[in-house]
């Protein structure tokens, strides 16, 4: 392979794989925003969303409807939730929003596999995804270039909507001052369960996403949430921007890094988020000291 | 006598005479519980009395862990010496993570502490020769010494030493936080601007927290490595860190007696439940949600409110925005 | 605000306190079924391991059903404990240790991880237990961490590598590439494949390993389409096997070399579907094996679960459930001391053909498997197909050693 192909073809794969980082990140960042809530489960609803999309493929053969309706089904659970029981936490530490979001992790992580079992399951791309072009006489997935143009197509849609809509606008108002618009009229409760369950439909989207590349399988939780943190905590706690640049930092650097040291693979994701840190404590784009 | 005190007094009398009552399987757990207390009540000082959230703490308990091991499988070090050397070395490292992670607050400080966990795991994966890499280090001996004194080798004397090491490290985090040093642990965490404006130098104490928490951790995980025998890298996994902060919480963080109960509670409650369903993390993840919505206090609350003294409910420290 | 009710507080309390206290309050009513043979299973029943925990109890008690329908072992009727580790060496020393202080139970089988064993074989002199594994392919079980209390009736990780190896003494193919798990059951595979090659006279291009929890392969399988290799050798197991096999699915790295693994079993064969097609790889079970004790075994399988055939760790299982029966038979007890002697030196004939639990090392000597993962009318999905068998004495690697001379 030319060094250029290699090049290409490195970076396209590092695009995708930030995309689905960017889907993990951009669901908690967004709730981080408005409520300050570590949320333990996003793991869990990520693995979640991508059972929940097996079942969708299994009942309509389809995976584009999966694709919307698994989010959309996670979503209205995590609002729910929320509903029943975060809103009453509001006014406690974030111990309780720790614990709660462990529990709740521990639940649906069972709950889940209660349902489908023990074994991993295939979730196999849609037959329009399923072939390879060629980059500079290389073969590369079909599928990996949709879920870089998805993460493309997903992040201005998020950005237009914060920005040009009067729902982004309450979110941010939200995530700035709760109180201020409060007094100005408007539901801040709302404004919370509707972030609350958007975060929890993205996470749900990564997992339908990503269940072509690694399976429906019960491991997906555990280095999804860890990896939905740091890409947080680089790109700066409650910043959309912050989680973009975030999951394409990593991803490149995981990508590239993998290539020429691979011994280091489990330490680079880690040294990045300390190097990022130790330079501005907050996150690249965050507002914490 | 005050309650508490009289509850106090005959907890510590039921855990010495606890060998010569309980059977030999109870035991075993027992000291394990002992060994988690410790390790929970460790992490208190940081999360209850400090408001520093750490999510990396198995570094200390991994730390302390593999420097037992190592010295007792390669030196001829006695186990009381071992242990005490492993959690003063991990203390004295401590002060670098702390220093490190002190550079951040929040949200970004508990990540660091996610990160050096996390490099410390990718370490000892590694670091072959030295901790064993995956297969950890195993028949790990409890030496005897100094003088040919062998009482701690036995099941019962390790018992007794895990024991006094918890009683003794109680003592000296009791002494502690109600010292002037906890005094100004206590204004940072209610309110560290108005600290740093009294004039107090609030990331030193912190860094100076972090050591005494890691130390105390890594006495527990020092402990620990002798017990089971062997130490591998899933003493260093993210999970357990998670599940000691969920130890101090459900315990009842900032009192140091709750969150020993809330490690007992955990691993006898995990234990109970998995031996009677396979499904039994669903209740496990209920009970914890119970707890938040009934029991805000934990464990150590409820048991105060038994005896008749309310504590109010934990609530958010005033003049932060919500 | 929610008010607090002392009511549901005390009976929290209450609850909880209950329910801990439980293993502290020494019950004469413990359901002791007076001298049955117990046999402990402390197994990742849930988490990421959990598909492979599940089959092995699945396993342990279809046998333990059928025997105890039979009368049992020596007149007593097998009692299996079954505890959930969830993959962790602590949680399982502890099941363990409560499994022989509490219950007297002395014999082990079905541990999950090779981690987890290896934190149980140290405590096995001092528990005066056996155990047997059915499922841990470590090498140095049975050399550097080799306890006498430690038999392992199973396939080993180099046993399945050599069988490989072996197998592509009569393949074409010049070029070799590896990827393993980056911990000690890859490296020691990797390292084995890569000494037969040499032995072979063949060219080992190169090896990579990825560490466990790896989502994303795309690097990696870039660097085995570059190395231009005939075939690539894969150690890899569980979620990481599937995700770099549908991955490299992707890629059509199929198309471009021939893959060969040394472990697929048949729920990763599910779990990637037509992604396996074409692939050998080395089989510690298959329900493809033919002889008569094996597809008598397949029809007992498929009346008791529903018409499924058996998978690689369920086969695995009962076969180490076989030779508890052989030695506890001729031992005429379960007590350390008698039935270590009677185990050494074992012959049983049965689903995988002969095994002999040698003296030296514990290890039972038994075929290596070739399969290849093919169509097959009344599957939905892949199943392996044997198509080779390579006799015992070449797959064992000599006695204490988990790699070979010759």
């Amino acid at each position: 392979m030319s060094e250029l192909a290699l090049l290409l073809n490195q970076s396209v794969n590092a695009l995708s794989q930030a995309a689905l980082l960017f889907f993990l990140g951009v669901g908690l960042t967004l709730i981080f925003g408005i409520m300050r809530i570590i949320n333990f489960a996003h793991g869990t609803l990520y693995m979640l969303g991508a059972f929940v999309g097996y079942s969708i493929v299994h009942a309509t053969g389809s995976f584009w409807v999966a694709l919307v309706l698994a989010p959309v089904v996670v979503g209205v659970l995590g609002l729910l939730f929320e509903l029943f029981i975060l809103r009453r936490l509001y006014q406690r530490e974030a111990h309780a929003f720790l614990m709660v979001t462990f529990g709740l992790a521990l639940v649906t992580g069972e709950a889940i596999r209660l349902i489908w079992g023990s074994d991993a399951l295939q979730v196999p791309a849609p037959p329009a995804l399923s072939g390879v072009i060629f980059l500079l006489d290389e073969p590369f997935p079909v599928y990996r270039l949709f879920l870089a143009s998805s993460g493309i197509v997903v992040a201005i849609a998020i950005w237009q909507i914060l920005e040009r809509t009067r729902l982004g606008l309450l979110i941010r108002a939200t995530s700035q001052n709760a109180e201020m618009v409060h007094a100005l009229g408007v539901d801040v409760n709302l404004v919370r369960s509707g972030v609350f369950g958007i975060g929890c439909g993205l996470a749900a989207l990564g997992g339908v996403l990503a269940a072509p590349l690694v399976t429906a399988s019960h491991g997906m939780a555990a280095t999804a949430v860890i990896d939905a943190f740091v890409i947080v905590i680089i790109g700066g706690m409650g910043s959309f921007l912050g989680s973009l640049i975030g999951a394409v930092l990593v991803a490149f650097v995981q990508v590239f890094g993998n290539y020429y040291y691979p011994d280091l693979a489990l330490a680079f994701m880690y040294l990045v988020m300390l190097t990022v840190l130790i330079v501005r404590p907050g996150g690249l784009l965050g507002k914490e000291a | 006598m005050r309650p508490a005190t009289v509850l106090g007094v005959l907890a510590i009398a039921a855990l010495l005479v606890a060998p010569l009552v309980l059977p030999v399987f109870a035991m075993t757990l027992l000291t394990e519980l002992v060994i988690l207390g410790l390790f929970a009540m460790s992490l208190d000082l940081m999360v209850g009395y400090t408001r520093l959230i750490s999510f990396g703490h198995v570094a200390a308990y991994g730390l302390g862990a593999y420097a037992s091991g190592f010295f007792l499988l390669n030196t001829e070090m006695p186990l009381i010496v071992a242990v005490l050397a492993a959690a003063a070395m991990t203390g004295v490292l401590a002060i670098g993570i702390g220093w490190i992670c002190t550079l951040a607050t929040g949200v970004s400080f508990s990540m660091l502490t996610l990160a050096f966990a996390q490099l410390l795991y990718a370490i000892a994966f590694k670091w072959t020769s030295v901790t064993g890499g995956s297969d950890g280090l195993a028949g790990i001996p409890r030496r005897p010494g100094p003088f040919g004194f062998d009482l701690f080798s036995s099941k019962t004397g390790f018992y007794f030493l895990a024991l006094g090491c918890l009683l003794g490290s109680y003592l000296l985090c009791r002494a502690l936080v109600n010292s002037p040093f906890g005094a100004v642990l206590r204004g940072i965490r209610e309110n560290e601007a108005k600290t740093l404006s009294l004039g107090y130098n609030t990331r030193l104490y912190k860094i100076a927290v972090v050591a005494v928490a890691y130390a105390f951790g890594a006495l527990a995980g020092a402990l620990y490595s002798p017990f089971a025998g062997f130490a591998n890298t899933e003493l260093l996994f993210w999970l357990l860190s998670g599940q000691v902060l969920i130890m101090v919480i459900v315990g009842g963080s900032g009192t140091l007696i709750g969150p020993i109960l809330g490690a007992a509670f955990f691993m006898l409650l995990e234990h109970q439940l998995s031996s009677y369903t396979e499904a039994w993390a669903l209740f496990f993840g209920l009970v914890f949600i119970a707890f938040v919505l009934f029991a805000p206090e934990g464990i150590w609350g409820l048991a105060r409110s038994w005896f008749g003294r309310s504590q109010p409910a934990e609530t958010k420290a005033t003049g932060n925005p919500s | 605000m929610t008010t607090k009710p002392r009511i549901s507080r005390r009976s929290m309390l209450a609850g909880s306190t209950a329910a801990v206290a439980s293993p502290f309050i020494w019950t004469s009513a413990q359901a002791q079924a007076a001298n049955t043979i117990k046999i402990g299973l402390p197994l990742a029943l849930t988490g990421p391991l959990g598909s492979v925990g599940q089959q092995q109890k699945r396993g342990a008690e279809l046998y333990a059903k059928l025997q105890n329908e039979k009368g049992g072992l020596i007149g007593r009727k097998i009692e299996l404990l079954i505890e959930d580790t969830v993959g962790n060496p602590a949680t399982c020393v502890r099941k363990a240790q409560e499994m022989v202080e509490r219950h007297d139970c002395r014999l082990f089988t079905g541990i999950t991880l090779s981690s987890e064993a290896l934190a149980i074989v140290p405590k096995l002199a001092e528990w005066n237990s056996i155990f047997i594994s059915s499922d841990n392919g470590d090498g140095r079980l049975t050399a550097a961490s080799f306890v006498p209390n430690f038999f392992r009736a199973n396939t080993s990780g180099p046993m399945g590598t050599r069988a490989v190896s072996l197998y592509l003494k009569q393949s074409p193919m010049k070029k070799f590439f590896a990827i393993g798990l980056d911990y000690a059951w890859g490296h020691n595979s990797v390292q084995v494949f890569e000494d037969e090659v040499k032995k072979m006279g063949r060219e080992f291009i190169g090896k990579v390993f990825a560490p466990t929890g790896t989502k994303d392969y795309s690097t990696y399988i870039t660097k085995i389409r570059q190395s231009g290799a005939d075939a690539v050798y894969t150690v890899l197991a569980g979620d990481d096997n599937n995700a770099f096999l549908a991955q490299a699915a992707q890629y059509k790295l199929a198309s471009r070399m021939a893959m060969l693994a040394e472990q697929l079993e048949l729920s990763a064969m599910r779990a990637v579907g037509d992604a396996c097609l074409g692939m050998i790889v080395s089989s510690r079970y298959a329900f493809t094996i033919d002889n008569p004790k094996n597809k008598e075994f397949v029809e007992l399988w498929k009346k008791a679960h529903d018409g499924l055939v058996p998978d690689q760790f369920e086969g695995e299982q009962w076969q180490c459930m076989r030779v508890f029966e052989a030695g506890i038979i001729k031992a005429g007890g379960i007590e350390a001391d008698k039935l270590r002697p009677a185990l050494e030196d074992l012959t049983i004939d049965d689903i995988k053909g002969k095994v002999h639990m040698r003296k030296c090392d514990h290890q039972g000597v038994q075929q290596g498997f070739i399969v290849k993962a093919v169509k097959k009318e009344g599957f939905s999905h892949p199943v392996p197909e044997v198509i080779a068998t390579l006799p015992a004495d070449q797959v064992t690697p000599p006695c204490n050693k988990m790699t070979y001379d010759d």
